[in-house]
């Protein structure tokens, strides 16, 4: 007896869905935005093509950079200011973005009209970037290192504010209950039941914090803002870039050994 | 019989825990501070000036805007973003590749330990120095910017991309397996569905922070709002300098609106439940936010 073989239909599959209008709309919007800005922009993979292709000193700079520049005497200066700024601009505006993140929440302060403009301050200052900041110091109080540190304050305050915020955002209403059960006022509820709940996040994104300052320290020197930039500064108008790239490379070992340090540490704290 | 109310000792309280690191870090930040202050080659005595100064300067700026200068200035500004978005664009096609490369559950480990270090040197190189290097090369227009955003942006969103990767489920990329799934096919089927919602929000979250940095790398000549900044507070045109701050900050702003909406909108999905919840988050997946902010 043989068996019958059955034919395999198809399954019944269910239809696929279409792409959701948001999905296409996105899309076309993304591909128009690209058309647009890069007309703006003037860009074109000939030119990129041509102008990397080029014989140029930045990039045979690149290949061999003056290794010297790492020991050099008259770079330490320079490098040693760009480390105390950013010390000095992140424990200054992380020192005030914890009062200013706390007046700007709900239950740090009550009183909407003055959250608002908290709120709004915040927004402010967080759209301007470290450079900026800078620029605007060195126009206002002169060149060295009182712009940088200013500009570093800013900046630190800016973002030590946001992170905090998105912390206390998720922060547990309990104790806060119970610290106004036994009738603390603001100053003693936030002491005892709030910064103790934010205090290793917050500590960690000081830790944190001081890395980008560390980073951003660098290229203040570029507006005349002190540091290493200057130095950077220096030798690009000279269009020396094998010690430009040198004194990069170094830069990079600081930053690299600081936020190994700092990555340490930031786990030890949570 | 009264029953008299009597203050017994305070209770045996365990002593308060003493946390050795916590001292010893504390101490080494105060002592780090205090030498940074003291040594620092800064006439402290300037600081109490800086506050006049800077009304002055604010004066200045507000004072004199010319409201006249507000076309050319938002037209730098578009500039700015479009330096933003065609940079965040190349680095999102040079990121993709080279996550995938970075990303062990889909390579070997020596593969991806070599795409990591690459990616981490990229990320190292501060993006105004990218655009100090990329002007010789381009001159003193946009693509410099762009170039700069563009290879600075690589090596971040790379490493934000094979964490999402590495987090994708196994499920659908065994399924791929079972049904003969070539490399490619299990690619396409078992992972890119799985993580492109989370690769376009974070794409358009670096859009975002190239924004702040377009508009910084004007200073240095590499295009867009910076450059007309620069030029006013040099040649001491402060009204005009003013009215560029407004629109830089007004458009970073705006743009973080719009962009921020749409993101919520991608990692939120089709599904509205969640709606109803006040989600002031940055509408990034949970436990990356950390590592992704930029200021």
């Amino acid at each position: 007896m043989t068996v019958p073989t059955v034919g395999i239909q198809a399954p019944n599959l269910p239809p696929k869905p279409r792409p959701s209008l948001f999905a296409i709309g996105g899309t076309l919007a993304a591909i128009a935005m690209t058309i647009v800005t890069a007309r703006s922009v003037g860009f074109s993979f000939g030119g990129i093509v041509t102008n990397l292709g080029r014989k140029n000193s930045v990039i045979e700079g690149l290949l061999s950079p003056d290794w010297g520049q790492i020991w050099s005497r008259r770079s330490r200066a320079p490098f040693i200011e760009t480390f105390q700024l950013a010390v000095l601009g992140t424990a200054t505006g992380s020192l005030l973005s914890l009062p200013l993140a706390l007046w700007s929440t709900r239950f740090g302060n009550p009183n909407p009209f003055t959250r608002g403009i908290l709120r709004g301050f915040n927004n402010v200052i967080r759209s301007i970037p470290d450079l900026l900041w800078a620029l605007l110091f060195v126009s206002a109080v002169g060149i060295g290192a009182l712009p940088g540190l200013l500009a570093l304050f800013f900046f630190s305050l800016a973002v030590t504010t946001k992170l905090t915020s998105d912390t206390l955002d998720g922060i547990d209403m309990g104790p806060i209950e119970a610290a106004n059960a036994t009738g603390a006022n603001l100053s003693q509820m936030l002491r005892t039941a709030v910064v103790p709940q934010i205090l290793p996040a917050y500590s960690s994104f000081v830790l944190y914090n001081f890395e980008i300052n560390l980073r951003a320290s660098a290229v203040l020197g570029l507006v005349g803002a002190g540091g290493i930039g200057n130095r950077i500064e220096f030798f690009r108008g000279r269009g020396e870039w094998e010690e430009l790239w040198g004194l990069v490379f170094m830069f990079f070992l600081v930053v690299f050994v600081v936020e190994r340090i700092s990555v340490t540490l930031r786990r030890r704290l949570i | 019989m009264s029953v008299s109310f009597i203050p017994g000792p305070a209770p045996d309280l365990p002593p308060k825990p003493v946390d050795r690191f916590k001292w010893f870090f504390s101490l080494g930040v105060i002592g780090l501070v205090v030498w940074s202050a003291l040594s620092i080659d800064l006439k402290w005595s300037r600081l109490l000036e800086a506050p006049g100064d800077l009304w002055t300067q604010l004066r200045l700026m507000f004072s004199q805007m010319e409201l006249s200068e507000v076309p050319d200035l938002v037209a730098a500004m578009w500039e700015s973003i479009s330096i933003a978005w065609m940079g965040t664009l190349i680095a999102v096609l040079f990121a993709v590749p080279l996550s995938f490369l970075a990303a062990e559950n889909l390579v070997g480990r020596p593969v991806a330990w070599v795409t990591r270090q690459i990616l981490n040197i990229l990320r190292a190189v501060p993006d105004v120095i990218l655009a100090l290097a990329f002007i010789p090369l381009f001159g003193l227009t946009p693509m410099a910017g762009v170039m700069a955003i563009g290879v600075g942006s690589i090596g971040t969103l790379g490493k934000l991309f094979y964490e999402i990767i590495e987090g994708v489920q196994r499920g659908p990329i065994e399924a791929a397996d079972a049904v003969g799934a070539t490399r490619a096919q299990r690619l396409r089927w078992g992972v890119i569905p799985q993580v492109t919602p989370e690769l376009a929000s974070f794409s358009l979250y670096r859009f975002e922070v190239n924004i702040r940095a377009s508009a910084v790398m004007g200073l240095v000549g590499a295009g867009g709002i910076g450059s007309d900044l620069a030029q006013s507070l040099r040649f001491k045109d402060y009204g005009s300098a003013g009215l560029g701050l407004i629109i830089v900050v007004l458009g970073t702003i705006m743009v973080d609106t719009v962009s921020g909406a749409v993101r919520h909108r991608i990692v939120a999905g089709s599904s509205r439940q969640e709606e109803d919840e006040e989600d002031e988050s940055l509408g990034l997946p949970p436990g990356l936010a950390g590592d992704v902010l930029p200021l």
